[in-house]
Parts: structure tokens; C-alpha cells; sequence
């Protein structure tokens, strides 16, 4: 039927939305059941196809293993990159397939890349469309993180071509708010700033909106910080309550459900119990949580956005936009009190909660989405480049072609030469990231620039990096002798290993994933009980007297701790992890009175 | 080579006001998007942005001009006497701040990051102090863009060789302060 029909998709950490222009106004479809949101989790605990959405929800409490969720948390990731932390945190199992690519393994036979089980939900999100529309659907815009890179937004579109759809566009997640929030307002002119704190990831874009303009001025963010942290801090103190030591992976599962559950409660509630009824064997525990106490625990998480949003907009006021006048709030964790406290007190400025935590960006995809197919007209987008991008130098240094924040589409050429006679080619390692030594960006890739043999000097080609308005980087060469103009292939560095090779290499995987990671996650905790005894010492030294005796207390009692569970001959890695916790738990005041000797003796 | 002041229908001029720069980008980027209204991509023109980003910044402009008027002019890459005593004073304070950063990164608890604050503010105090010596040497060198664009009428590119030269260094000098003071934001 309409076949230009164009579907806009959030595809979230914990939830994802589609929705669609009708008649000019952005809406988001219903499933059958009415429901508008669907769990981004895929679950294969019967045999047969997975199950997808809410069914794979519930079933994640009968079979945690199974069952996947946050799975964007992983998607244009690669193993090496995961930390013992990130994979311990998964809650089912990863190894790492033959490129290097992360892979979920529900079972020796049933493997899974993230690219995958996002395209089932993909393909869910298409199917729900379809039932609402009452037409096949094949085109879509999908939201990402504003800061994800270049390997996670091609990664993404692949999940899309898996589940059938074309992507049309991918769109930031903050931007995509922002339309949703100017779409009413074309004829007025501001200055926001988009606060986008969802399940897993954590952006802050400042735009100018003037005259149908959309202009992204700066972004910042974290792809790894979200509701799923704050769940994380919840669980953690309950199972430190109850003290209930080695947790297997039902009971963790239960207290994460739980921990979510008195997170949302506790936005609107002053205190909740916890129940955990028959949670081991025939034992019951409850557990009864305060406002104040709960936001004792996500205060350090919640701090975590304060400097990247201090970034975007340092980085804004240094590109001339000094004043921000409305600051937007979306993603599901906004709904925290503690959160919009903490906004305005940092930044002076009363949160803007007129958008839907949960469906703003769906419904800024789909205003995307009309945009492209002549259904939304007036508006100009303009969006920028997360992080810069640029290429490896002899001696290891990054130099940067194009730098972040540049309004996108952008390119910019670099030209190559042969260092050597008859060189028939010379690879660039091509990067992402802002610091200065390669090796500490990420490696989108190399690229092969060809030569026409010759003397020393003699061949030219000039390169264009390209980044279109997805945000993805293409490679041009031209050669300035012969005029021609080809794409360069980016490839991934890893080594081509003949394929016996491989599937050994990834059945050991599989056989340590699910072996005991206890010596890794020992190490791991070992360094961090080594970074943090010392400097107890030192601040104690410099600011002790200044700190009450409760607290110096619960730090002796801590560090006590830390030091008899480095002892221990079994090297139990679960409780020196929980000394740690607990130690740097009862630092916290310590370190912000620190913190606070260090700006007050600016005055001295 | 596209030319951006003819891309954005402006003078070839060196002193360009950057609110015009801006205007002529949004009337073209919103003829552009009109045009291919309804269409694939409504703003797909990385030349235009490209136009923008250069003639807004002093040392691109600059360079762009001299690109366009006299492309085989060499490039200048001594340092001017003006400039040598804040060069020495600027890598000191960089390498305190890389070591310092690197310190943080290393860092995964409150307490051991707060150990460090009272260094960061430091070397945020030095830092802003370059930034503010970037400045004044920076006009000094634009206000001269006049005085440039009239030897060039003459065929002498040599100051504006120069100056680009010198323009250049600051350039690099005060984006390297300031990525550090965002680093430093963090700390």
C-alpha cells in the first residue's frame, strides 16, 4: 500500500518503541494488548524459536541464564574491550567469537551476537508496526545514543538489516528528544539542554532551536551509565543487608527485579519493604527502604553525569553558546526525584518535564521518520559528531582529521604519499576518541590506500574521511594522477586464523565463560583494595581531624576489613570485593571533605 | 579547491563578521532543504558546513584565503619572538596536567580521585592563565588582516604567509588548553 511509509524506532537498553506521523503528529504504536513499551529481553527458556518482549520479561526470573537483557549495553562492542566487572554484570554468559566480537552463549549450542538479539527485537518493534498500521513496513529511522561511536551505529543499522528493515536514518536519542519537544514550539527561539538518562546509557546535547532550525551545539555522554547501574547499587545493599553472601544466578536475577521495583517505588513513595519470599530454600527476608536512604545509595551513580554534562556545556560556551535556558528531562531514571534535585542545584535551572520519560525519543524518531518521507516539513536538523575521529601517525599518536562536535555531514582529506620506491600501498589505522596516544581510542578499522608504483614521492592519493548524517564514517581515495575515486573498505584488524582454528579458540572460550572466574575477578579486586588502602591513609593524614568520629569509625572497621580479606588464603574474591564496596562506601564522606578543603584553600 | 566565500555568497575578504557567516549558512542549508524537500537527505552538504566552520575561524579563513589567492606560497613554520616565551611556559603546565589525568584515569574510587583535586584546580587556574595570553597575541594578529589583504592586492602573500604561521601555533596552543580544562572538568 504506502510504501513510503517510514517507521521511527527507539531501540533502548531495557525498553524499546516504535511509532509513526499520522496526520502530523508523532504517535507511538500499540501492541495487541495496548502496551506501547517493549522489554528490549529475548529469552530462549523454552525450546523452539526465542521468545521477545514481555514474554521473555517474565520468563527472565525462571530462567536468568537464558534470558537476555540490556544487550545494548554490548552491541558494536568487542570482548577484549568488556571488563571481568562488565561480564560478571551481564547476567548470562559471554565468550568471544573469531573477529573478536562478543558473543552470547545461552548454551554450547545456541550462540548469539548482540547484533542478533537486538534484530529479534527489531524485528518485534517491525511486527507491532505492522499489526497497528495494517501494511507492511519496511523503512525505518532507529535512535542511538548520541555517544556511540562509529562501530556501535553500524552495528545497530546491521541488526536493522537482519530484522528486515532499511535504515533510512539513525538519529541521537537527545536529539530525537528534542524534537519531539520542539515540534509545537517552531516559532520560538531557545537555547536547551537535553538530560538523557535511560536504562543504560547517558547523553546531554545542547541545542539551539530557531526558526525550524534543530541545531546540535555539543554532546557528551556515557554509553555506559544508566538505570541498570542504579539497579546494580540497589541489589548490591540488599544483598549486603541480608548478608547473603555467594549469590546464584536466580537469586541475583530476583534482586535485581526487586531492586528495580523499589527504585520506582521510591519515586513516589517515602519508604517501601522489600520482600523476598522463599528467595532461599524455604527462608523469607524483607527489607524496608527510605527515600533518604535509597538516595544514599545512587547518589555516587547519579554524580557520575555531573562532569560529562558540565563537558557539553563547557564545550558549548567555548563554541560561543554561553546561556542555556530550559533544561529537558528524558529516559525513564529522570522519574528519580534525587535526580531532578541534583539537576538544579548544579546547574541553576528548573528541570523541563513536559516530555514523556519513557516515549519522547520514539516519538522524535518518528517526527525523523516523517521528515524524510514529506509528512513533517519545516524543520532543518543539524546534528555533530560525538567523538573525533582521525588516524594513527608513526610513533602511535592519534592525529585528528575531524574533530568532535562538527555539524554533520562532514569530511575532510589528508594526502598520501609512497615513503618508499614501488610501495604498492600503505594501511591507516583509522580511530575514534579524544585522546592523544592511539592506542587509547578506539580502532574503527584500517584502511588500504593503493598506490601506482613509482619512485619515492611520486604517488598521490588523497584520502577523504566522510561522516554522514548517521553518523557514519566513509573512506574515499582519489588518485590526484589518474582522478579515480574509490571506497576504501574499513576493516576490522583482527588476523584471518584458519577456521579449525577458530572453533577451537571459541569452545576454550565457552569452556572459561562458564568455568569459575573467581582468579580474574580476585585480581581485578586485589588492585582496587591496593589503590584505596594507601590513599585512607594519606587522607586521613591531611584531612582526619576534620571528619566526625562516626565515620572515622565505619573506616577503620572498613579498612579492617579490606586488609584481613586480602589475607584470606582462599583468595574468596566475593567477600574482598564487598570489603571494597564497603570501604570506599564509608569513604565517601571522607573524600568529599577532601573535596572541599581543596576549593576552600583556594581562599587561604 | 570549492570556494567557501563564493559557496556562501560572501566577500573574499579576511574581516568577516561571523554573524554574517551564519546567516548566509542557515539561508542556504533552508534553500538546500527546500529544494530536496520530501526527498532522501534534506541537508546533505558537508561542502556547506565545511564553508561555515572554516570562515568562521580566523587561521582556517586565513588559510582558505591564501589557499584560493596565492596556493604555491610556502608555509611559514618559525615562531615569532612574541610568541617563544608563552611556548615555553605552555608544555610544562600540559605535561603536569597529562600526568595528573592520567592519575585519575587510573583511579576507580571517590577517595582516590578527591587525593587529586587540589592539584586539578591548580593547573585549571594555569591553564585559563595561557588562555587569557592566547588572546590578546591572537587579536593583535587578526587585526592586521586588513593591512594583509592589502599587500596581497600587491602580490605580497609574505605577512600573510606569517601571520597564518603564527595564527596556526596559537591555535594549536589554546585547543590543547582547552581539551586539557575539559578534562579537568571531570577531575
Amino acid at each position: 500500500m504506502n510504501e513510503e511509509l517510514i517507521i521511527g524506532i527507539d531501540l533502548g537498553t531495557t525498553n524499546s518503541l516504535v511509532g509513526v506521523v499520522d496526520s502530523g503528529f508523532p504517535l507511538v504504536l500499540a501492541d495487541r494488548e495496548g502496551g506501547r513499551l517493549t522489554p528490549s529481553c529475548v529469552s530462549w527458556a523454552t525450546s523452539g524459536e526465542p521468545l521477545v518482549g514481555k514474554e521473555a520479561f517474565r520468563s527472565r526470573m525462571i530462567s536468568p541464564e537464558r534470558t537476555v537483557s540490556s544487550i545494548k549495553r554490548f552491541i558494536g562492542r568487542t570482548f577484549s574491550d568488556l571488563t571481568a566487572q562488565e561480564r560478571e554484570d551481564a547476567g548470562f554468559p559471554l565468550v568471544a567469537g573469531r573477529y573478536d566480537e562478543i558473543l552470547v552463549a545461552i548454551d554450547p549450542e545456541t550462540l548469539a551476537t548482540p547484533e542478533e538479539i537486538s534484530a529479534l527485537i527489531l524485528a518485534r518493534l517491525k511486527k507491532i508496526a505492522e499489526e497497528a498500521l495494517e501494511m507492511p513496513v519496511s523503512r525505518a529511522v532507529i535512535t542511538v545514543p548520541a555517544y556511540f561511536n562509529n562501530t556501535q551505529r553500524e552495528a545497530t543499522k546491521r541488526a536493522a538489516g537482519l530484522a528486515g528493515l532499511t535504515v533510512e536514518r539513525i538519529i541521537n536519542e537527545p536529539t530525537a528528544a528534542a524534537l519531539a519537544y520542539g515540534l509545537d514550539k517552531l516559532e520560538e527561539s531557545a537555547t536547551v539542554a537535553v538530560y538523557d538518562l535511560g536504562g543504560g546509557t547517558f547523553d546531554l546535547s545542547i541545542l539551539q532551536m530557531h526558526d525550524g532550525f534543530f541545531e546540535v551545539i555539543s554532546t557528551a555522554g556515557d554509553t555506559r551509565l544508566g538505570g541498570d547501574d542504579l539497579d546494580r547499587v540497589i541489589a548490591r545493599h540488599f544483598a549486603a543487608t541480608l548478608a547473603l553472601g555467594e549469590l546464584s544466578p536466580g537469586e541475583e536475577a530476583t534482586l535485581l527485579a526487586r531492586a528495580r521495583e523499589v527504585k520506582e517505588a521510591l519515586s513516589i513513595e517515602e519508604s517501601v519493604t522489600a520482600r523476598f519470599p522463599f528467595f532461599r530454600g524455604s527462608a523469607s527476608f524483607e527489607l524496608e527502604l527510605s527515600r533518604p536512604a535509597l538516595e544514599k545509595l545512587l547518589t555516587p551513580v547519579i554524580e557520575r553525569t555531573r562532569p560529562i554534562a558540565r563537558r557539553a556545556f563547557a564545550e558549548a560556551a567555548s563554541k560561543g553558546v554561553a546561556e542555556v535556558e530550559r533544561l529537558i528531562l528524558v529516559g525513564g531514571s529522570t522519574r528519580i526525584p534525587l535526580v531532578r534535585e541534583k539537576l538544579q542545584e548544579w546547574f541553576g535551572l528548573v528541570p523541563d518535564i513536559s516530555q514523556h520519560p519513557d516515549e519522547s525519543i520514539a516519538l522524535g524518531a518518528a517526527i525523523q521518520a516523517g521528515m524524510l518521507c514529506g509528512r513533517v516539513r519545516q524543520i532543518i536538523l543539524v546534528d555533530v559528531t560525538p567523538l573525533s575521529l582521525g588516524i594513527e601517525t608513526f610513533g602511535g599518536l592519534m592525529n585528528v582529521i575531524i574533530p568532535r562536535n562538527s555539524t554533520i555531514p562532514v569530511k575532510a582529506g589528508e594526502l598520501f604519499t609512497n615513503a618508499v620506491d614501488h610501495q604498492e600501498s600503505m594501511a591507516i589505522r583509522v580511530l575514534q576518541g579524544e585522546r592523544e596516544l592511539a592506542k587509547d581510542n578506539w580502532l574503527l578499522g584500517e584502511v588500504t590506500v593503493p598506490f601506482t608504483p613509482g619512485p619515492k614521492g611520486s604517488a598521490r592519493v588523497g584520502v577523504q574521511f566522510a561522516i554522514g548524517l548517521d553518523g557514519i564514517l566513509e573512506v574515499l581515495a582519489r588518485d590526484t594522477v589518474t582522478g579515480e575515486d574509490h571506497v576504501l573498505e574499513i576493516r576490522n584488524a583482527a588476523i584471518d586464523v584458519d577456521d579449525e582454528a577458530v572453533e577451537r579458540m571459541v569452545s576454550e572460550s565457552i569452556d572459561c565463560a562458564f568455568d569459575d572466574m573467581n582468579e580474574r575477578i580476585w585480581t581485578e579486586a586485589k588492585l582496587k583494595s591496593e589503590e584505596l588502602l594507601p590513599a585512607v591513609g594519606e587522607a586521613l593524614a591531611l584531612v582526619g581531624h576534620l571528619v566526625p568520629a562516626d565515620d572515622l569509625a565505619g573506616i577503620e572497621a572498613a579498612t579492617a576489613r579490606v586488609r584481613s580479606a586480602l589475607e584470606s588464603e582462599s583468595h574468596d574474591s566475593t567477600a574482598l570485593k564487598s570489603a571494597n564496596a564497603a570501604l570506599d562506601e564509608a569513604t565517601q564522606t571522607l573524600a568529599a571533605i577532601l573535596v572541599e578543603a581543596a576549593f576552600s584553600g583556594l581562599d587561604s | 579547491m570549492t570556494n567557501y566565500f563564493a559557496l556562501l555568497g560572501l566577500p573574499e575578504a579576511l574581516s568577516l563578521d561571523p554573524e554574517v557567516v551564519e546567516t548566509s549558512w542557515r539561508e542556504k542549508s533552508r534553500a538546500l532543504a527546500d529544494s530536496s524537500s520530501g526527498s532522501e537527505a534534506p541537508l546533505d552538504h558537508p561542502d556547506l558546513n565545511q564553508a561555515r566552520s572554516t570562515l568562521a575561524d580566523p587561521a582556517l579563513r586565513l588559510a582558505h584565503w591564501l589557499a584560493l589567492r596565492a596556493p604555491d606560497s610556502p608555509a611559514d613554520r618559525s615562531i615569532d619572538p612574541s610568541l617563544m616565551d608563552l611556548f615555553s611556559a605552555i608544555s610544562p603546565v600540559l605535561e603536569k596536567t597529562d600526568k595528573l589525568l592520567a592519575s585519575h584515569r587510573r583511579a576507580t574510587t571517590a577517595l582516590t580521585k578527591a587525593m587529586l583535586t587540589r592539584e586539578a584546580i591548580d593547573v585549571q587556574l594555569q591553564i585559563q592563565e595561557l588562555l587569557q595570553r592566547i588572546q590578546p597575541l591572537r587579536s593583535s594578529l587578526t587585526g592586521q588582516f586588513d593591512d594583509l589583504e592589502k599587500a596581497g592586492g600587491e602580490d605580497d602573500f609574505q605577512p600573510a604567509t606569517r601571520a597564518l604561521g603564527q595564527l596556526k601555533f596559537l591555535k594549536r596552543w589554546e585547543e590543547q588548553c582547552r581539551e586539557r580544562l575539559l578534562s579537568l572538568i571531570a577531575c
